[in-house]
Parts: C-alpha cells; structure tokens; sequence
C-alpha cells in the first residue's frame, strides 16, 4: 500500500505518522518524491487501519500497486523518474543509443568501435567483459582486463560505460575501474544474492528481462534493488522465449505501455537479443521508440563475421549511423527528443 | 471537412513541427554552415515522388534553411 500525503504535510506529521504505522508491525519506506511525503507501507495491513488511514486528514490517496512492489511503483512518483548515467539522463522524454560490442575483444578493437559510436551519435557504450554463454567452449570475455580496456575506450571518446556482472565477487572490480552502469543480465535478473550485492555498489544497474520471466517477477526483481539501496535503475526488455522460431526470443513491446502505469523506471529495450538478426534490428528499435521505449541498446562491430559472440545480431558502425537518426525522427513523432551528444 | 481527416491534419501538422524543432536542435549544436546542404536537397528533390510540388519542396527546404540558420546564429552568440 501506497500513501500520498496531502502536500505541505509537516515533517512532524509525516513521522509522527510513520512511527505509528511501524508501532502496528509494518516497514514503511519513504519515496525520493519533493513535491509531497509518499510513504510506501510492507508488511500485513490490519483492514481496521487500512480504513484509517484513508480516512486520515493526511492521507490524499492510497494505492494498491501491483503485487508486492512498493519503491519501483509508478505511485511512488510524481512523475517517472530520471536516471543519471555519468552525463546521460535516462528517461524524462529524452531518447538514448546504447551501443557497442557484445563482448570487448581487444583494447584496440574496442577503441575502434567506442569511437565510432560517439561518432553515430550513441550516448553510453556498451561491452561484455563478463560473459554469460550458454556453452562453456565459448567465449567467456576478458574478464577484469576486458573491464579496463571498456572503461579507457569510454573515457577516451567520452562516453559512459554499460557492462555486465554476473559475480556478486566481481562488485569491486567494476567500482574500481568505475563502470558506470552495472548490467545484469537476462539470466541473472532473478539471482537474487547478486542483485543485494549490487544494490549496494552505488551505481546505476540496469536490470534486463530475464527470458522467460513475467514483468511482475521482472520488475520485482527491480524492487530488490530498489530495497537494497540502488536508486538508479534501469529496465531493460530484451525478448522473451516464445515456440517462435524465426527469431532468437520474441520481443515483448505489448507490456511497455503498461509498465508506464506499473513503475516509474525508465525502460529500454534491447532488439538485438529478441532479434538475433541485424537486418531487423532498424524497424524493431523504431517500434520500440514507438511503443514509448526511452531508448534502445544495440550491438556493433566492424566486421560481425569475425565477432567472438553475437555477431548475427552486430550492426556495422554505418548502420548505426542510421539507426540513430532513425531514432532521433522517431523521438520526435513521439513527442520526446534524442538526448544531446555526450 | 470530415472530423476525422481535420483530426489527421492536426496530427501530421504536429508531427511537421516536431522534426522542425528537432532539427533546429541538431543543427544548433553545430557552429559551421553544411557545404554539402545544396547537394542533399537535390538529392531529397530527385528521390521525391509525392504529390506535394517539387518547386513547392524546394521553398519549404529554403525556408526551413533560413530560419534554422538565424536561430542556430541566435543560440550560438
């Protein structure tokens, strides 16, 4: 249950209020909401104090929100938030391009690459240097050396960095060649030991859709870390397993608008991974610009044949190029804008 | 006129101004002039197969060059 507290509510009140509510065995927890007190309650809700509450001079409205989800529910803002990603702002009507190789292959190749998707006008670049493959004869990434040639490829174009953790162990790592956005990946999204750890790393995360997970187990996962401490969190669609087969996963663009009316996160959506072919890649991240999407990720690589993982699914840096015009009209038509150049 | 194709009007109308304003952003951030502008409109004129005008594309293209290129002044000073 969700309270919003008439604005102007003394802070006197609003604690006053708080102590009585955990004085009946409930958590309370606050939103980072300014324009008015918003106290999200956990826990068994007596039905007599229920029927208080609404009734309470304080009390504006309450909320149900779906499930269990309390601090990642849309009614514990005013408004969906806005994630800052080193100088990119995620969400807030504006549009952003992840972009990158899936795994980073090489100081010089990543370097290749980083600056070619500053140059496309993309706003974060993406890389693996932890990578999770379904056979253990594949490619398994860098590792922490992938993690530092990312991170100096980013700095040197000026483009915050994404990579993926798979290790709760590995947390120290990326704090420490200060990966901007911690990723986690489908397979992980329900790894709950990981999500606390990270939750605790003080970086943003962003949480992809694990393959056959509901949004309500997805966004969830979502409010572990929200309760763990992070507060920059990212969702991120990438297709679910589906009987089709034409496609790699099936991308799920039906539930995006009601996410709107579920969470305030923002969400992005990875075609590439539902995809699994490059040439749909460009109508796909224009529906999910369409569907209300703040912004796509997508792989690239200069020559896709020779990728170490994914390379069916890699757009060449010149279709990038494309891709974020495509986006930037689509952003437009939409009624929201491309995000600056970093 | 029909509701409906008013309403569709105003629909596109809107989505006309928005690449606009989108456009004046992109070209804000750039200070220098596009040699290769006067070659692009050609190339928009050849491809453009619609039933708006060719002469009529060039004005509208003509106009929005203008206006966009007082503002990005206007912006960058």
């Amino acid at each position: 249950m969700i309270l919003h507290l008439v604005p102007g509510t003394t802070e006197a009140s609003v604690r006053e209020l708080q102590e009585s509510l955990e004085r009946e065995g409930l958590r309370v927890l606050r939103s980072r909401e300014r324009s008015r007190p918003i106290l999200a309650l956990a826990g068994k809700m007596p039905s007599a104090l229920a029927e208080s509450l609404a009734k309470s001079a304080h009390v504006e409205r309450v909320t149900k929100p779906m499930g269990e989800l309390l601090l990642v529910a849309r009614a514990m803002r005013e408004l969906p938030s806005v994630v800052d990603v080193g100088r990119v702002r995620v969400g807030g009507g504006t549009v952003v391009v992840i972009a990158g190789p899936c795994s980073v292959e090489g100081r010089e190749r990543v370097l290749s690459v980083a600056r070619q998707v500053r140059d496309a006008g993309a706003h974060l670049l993406r890389g693996g240097a932890f990578k999770p493959r379904t056979s253990p004869y594949q490619f398994q990434g860098f590792g922490v050396e992938g993690l530092r040639q990312l991170k100096d490829a980013g700095e040197a174009v000026g483009l915050p960095v994404v990579s993926e953790i798979m290790d709760a162990a590995d947390v120290p790592a990326f704090r420490d060649h200060d990966i901007d956005c911690l990723q986690v990946g489908a397979r992980n999204m329900q790894n709950f030991s990981l999500l606390k750890a990270i939750a605790r790393a003080g970086k943003p995360v962003l949480l992809k859709r694990g393959l056959a997970a509901t949004v309500d187990e997805w966004l969830h996962a979502a409010e572990y870390l929200a309760e763990g401490g992070c507060e920059r969190i990212l969702l991120c669609e990438r297709g679910i397993r589906t009987y089709e087969k034409a496609t790699r996963n099936t991308l799920d663009l039906t539930v995006l608008p009601l996410m709107r009316e579920w969470t305030h996160l923002p969400i992005l959506v990875d075609p590439a991974h539902a995809a699994g072919i490059a040439r749909i890649i460009p109508p796909l991240s224009r529906a999910a610009i369409a569907a209300g999407a703040d912004g796509v990720a997508v792989e690239v690589h200069e020559n896709p044949a020779e990728a170490r993982s994914d390379g069916p699914q890699a757009l060449l840096p010149s279709e990038l190029v494309h891709l974020v015009a495509e986006s930037r009209v689509m952003a437009a038509v939409t009624g929201r804008r491309l995000h600056a150049p970093v | 006129m029909n509701p409906a194709l008013r309403h569709q009007l105003r629909h596109l109308d809107g989505a006309i101004l928005a690449l606009l304003d989108e456009r004046a952003r992109l070209l804000v951030q750039t200070n220098a002039a596009d040699p290769l502008r006067r070659a692009a409109v050609d190339d928009i004129l050849r491809r453009h197969n619609g039933p708006f005008p060719a002469a009529g594309v060039d004005d509208v293209f003509a106009t929005i060059d203008r206006h966009c290129a007082a503002f990005s002044i206007e912006e960058n000073t």
